[in-house]
């Protein structure tokens, strides 16, 4: 249990030294940053990502990926917005909307798990084949007109303040996976499987039933995602939220959730979401259009995922040389190569301490 | 399957019936059937599938995706994975479009073509370099190198379009000319196809790539110099990426910054489809064009039939589950069989057919 803290405090302190370093730069930078307004926007604008990043962590905690989340995005928000439109209850409509999700995260967890098949390719199939039922639904229009509860849900603040109802939600959201993963026994059982699957089997954890209910969770936030989605652009289509995909990946992965499963926070993921957020607002702000934000991105995840294995290598190589030249005091070439390792980047640094 | 067992399938006793049987039941035959019999139903009930127009279209595009999935088989054989093509080959059209018209001459085509494979190389290196150097999962690695490609993408392209009249000739004419009655892109995946198919099977390399995938860690014991053929792979996969660029911007003539946006998942299917496994160390290039071939022609028989052009993603979706469910249901009873007969070979006595006599003559 306190290793386990060590390595909460470590990562999710590197992402917010990092989120901070942001946020001060980009508040030198432009003066807009952490005005109400521009914090706001980008809250808002960061829900959907949020949430299915919230879906998703528990997926690769497990070792296993779930690529199908925008089509089930897709699938349920525009079965949702059909409803709608055909005058359901608008709180029928999303429990109809919010089952199927589910029930779309069933059919992964039971092709990946129940035949054993390789969960990249199954999700990847399913993504399109959800993807392609909801342009299948609407044939290629597009539904604008909502009850009013569904767009406030996803675009009114909380009264009285500029906080955004639905960034509230979300983060309760995930305030309940923290409970799930970190407080559960099922949440154990989560990083058991990622560990090692076999090792997990043999201790008693039932592994099918974890990884089903990683991808029918997964699922079903996809579906409140699409619900969120139809709120706030007040637009159902398909095809919907497809652009969320990678981003979403990689505030899992960028929040320290390994992709070969087995480590991870949620509020680590909470934590990377909001970095990756800042920055592409900070970005925004100052004149960068939309591909200068992505090859930020990208770049932000080598340096977060990439700079510890290369610190450690550095120092592993200077510790060799130091060992070779100096073989008499080792202790001088311990020492040498800690103040090498120090010099990577913050958030992995941290990370590689806590670990050693 | 993997080096181990199928040595151990031509040690036990049946080698002469299995091979026969291997034969019949490889994948990619069972793929080439399925293939014919979509073509013979297409043929027989589609008056606009028959026509030479449909036929060469339909190989034309299935050709550009056959190219960029036999580089992404590569990739997959052992056991990595690259989500960047698309992104490679969208730079990679504009660019070497834009840059080979200064090149005119006899040797232009030749230039344009080394420069294609040269840049999309060069791009392969850099996720090499983080696979290696940063020693992140490929998975990860590409998946930033898409966003930081696609970023460049856009700064390359730089909000202007590239047009069929501002590439040279050779390259405008790539997919209308033919030699010897067959499409030029037709030769060039055919080229490709061998070229590769030659290297995984009668090179170091090819047996490198197959070692690693069936077994990182049992290939890093064996001498395989890992790190050297990751930067090989990631650089031969990000090569057939900037050719099946030179390719798109003849076929399609209007490259745009979204250029080759959603080849990644479509490369990835074709060669899940046709028998690459996701888990490495198993498949052939000659897998990835065929499933390239089976995704491409259900998608010209579903635009001829008119039935939606909005259930194709559906039913491509449902093609690669299916074809992932197939693939693990034969390999796994392929697999059951061969181990028993092995096993039953190395210790006869356990074997319950003779257990049984032994029992039966006890007995009596």
């Amino acid at each position: 249990m306190a290793r386990f803290r060590q390595l909460v405090l470590s990562w999710e302190a590197g992402l917010v030294v990092l989120t901070v370093l942001v946020v001060i730069f980009g508040q030198l930078a432009d003066h807009d940053l952490i005005s109400s307004f521009n914090l706001q926007t980008t809250a808002l604008n960061n829900v959907i990502l949020l949430c299915l990043a919230l879906g998703v962590a528990p997926v690769i905690m497990t070792g296993d990926i779930d690529l199908s989340v925008v089509g089930t995005l897709a699938l349920s928000g525009v079965v949702m917005g059909d409803l709608m439109a055909h005058g359901m209850a608008t709180g029928l409509a999303i429990a109809i909307g919010l089952v199927l999700a589910l029930v779309c995260g069933l059919i992964n967890g039971l092709l990946v798990v129940l035949f054993d098949l390789p969960a990249l390719a199954v999700t990847l199939g399913t993504m399109g084949a959800y993807t392609g039922i909801s342009f299948l639904i609407l044939g290629g229009l597009a539904i604008t007109t909502f009850p009013n509860s569904v767009v406030s849900l996803g675009s009114s603040n909380l009264t009285g303040t500029q906080v955004p109802f639905a960034t509230v939600v979300v983060l309760a959201i995930a305030a309940i996976m923290a409970y799930l993963v970190h407080f559960t026994t099922w949440g154990k059982s989560l990083f058991a499987v990622g560990g090692s699957r076999k090792a997990a089997l043999f201790s008693g954890i039932a592994v099918n039933r974890v990884r089903i209910t990683t991808f029918i969770i997964s699922g079903f936030l996809a579906g409140f995602a699409g619900l969120l989605f139809l709120g706030n652009y007040e637009t159902a289509q398909a095809g919907m939220g497809a652009s969320q995909l990678l981003p979403a990946i990689t505030a899992v992965i960028l929040g320290g959730v390994s992709a070969y499963g087995g480590t991870g926070t949620i509020p680590g993921v909470v934590l990377a979401a909001i970095l990756l957020a800042l920055l592409q607002s900070a970005l925004g702000l100052h004149g960068f259009s939309g591909e200068g934000q992505t090859m930020a991105v990208g770049f932000l995840l080598i340096i977060a995922i990439g700079a510890q294995p290369l610190a450690r290598s550095a120092r592993d190589w200077w510790r060799r040389h130091a060992g070779v030249r100096e073989i008499a005091s080792a202790g001088t070439g311990e020492s040498r190569g800690g103040s090498e390792s120090s010099s990577g980047a913050s958030g992995a640094e941290v990370r590689s301490t806590a670990v050693n | 399957m993997s080096a181990a067992e199928m040595i151990s399938d031509v040690a036990t006793s049946s080698a002469r019936r299995s091979r026969v049987n291997a034969m019949v039941r490889r994948s990619d035959t069972a793929l080439l059937g399925l293939i014919a019999l979509i073509t013979l139903v297409a043929v027989a009930t589609l008056s606009d599938f028959r026509t030479l127009s449909n036929i060469n279209n339909l190989l034309n595009t299935t050709a550009l995706i056959a190219i960029v999935a036999i580089g992404e088989a590569v990739v997959i054989l052992a056991r990595q994975i690259d989500l960047s093509v698309g992104a490679i080959l969208g730079i990679c059209a504009y660019l070497v479009g834009e840059w080979s018209g200064h090149f005119s001459g006899p040797f232009g085509p030749v230039i344009g073509v080394l420069l294609a494979l040269a840049l999309g190389a060069g791009f392969g290196l850099g996720n090499a370099l983080l696979v290696n150097v940063f020693k992140m999962p490929a998975i990860i690695a590409t998946l930033a190198t898409l966003s930081i490609y696609t970023g460049l993408q856009i700064i390359v392209n730089n909000g202007s379009q590239l047009y069929l009249t501002q590439v040279p000739k050779w390259l405008a004419g790539l997919r209308g000319n033919a030699w010897f009655g067959i499409g030029t892109f037709i030769w060039i995946a055919a080229i490709v196809l061998v070229a590769v198919s030659f290297i995984l099977r009668r090179t170091r390399f090819g047996r490198d790539v197959y070692a690693l995938g069936s077994n990182p860690e049992a290939a890093a014991y064996l001498g395989v110099k890992i790190r050297l053929r990751t930067f090989q792979i990631f650089a031969l996969c990000g090569a057939l990426a900037g050719l099946g660029g030179l390719l798109y911007t003849s076929q399609f003539g209007n490259v745009d910054a979204t250029a080759g946006n959603g080849m990644n998942l479509t490369v990835i299917a074709a060669a899940v489809v046709g028998g690459v496994s996701l888990f490495g160390g198993a498949g052939t290039a000659l897998s990835a064009v065929l499933g390239a071939l089976l995704l491409g022609e259900i998608q010209n028989v579903l635009e001829l039939t008119r039935i939606s052009i909005f259930a194709e993603q559906t039913l491509q979706g449902a093609a690669i589950v299916i074809a992932v469910a197939v693939y693990a249901v034969v390999s796994r009873r392929l697999r059951r069989p061969v181990r028993r007969e092995a096993f039953l070979s190395e210790h006869p006595t356990l074997n319950p057919a003779a257990i049984e006599a032994a029992g039966g003559t006890s007995n009596g």
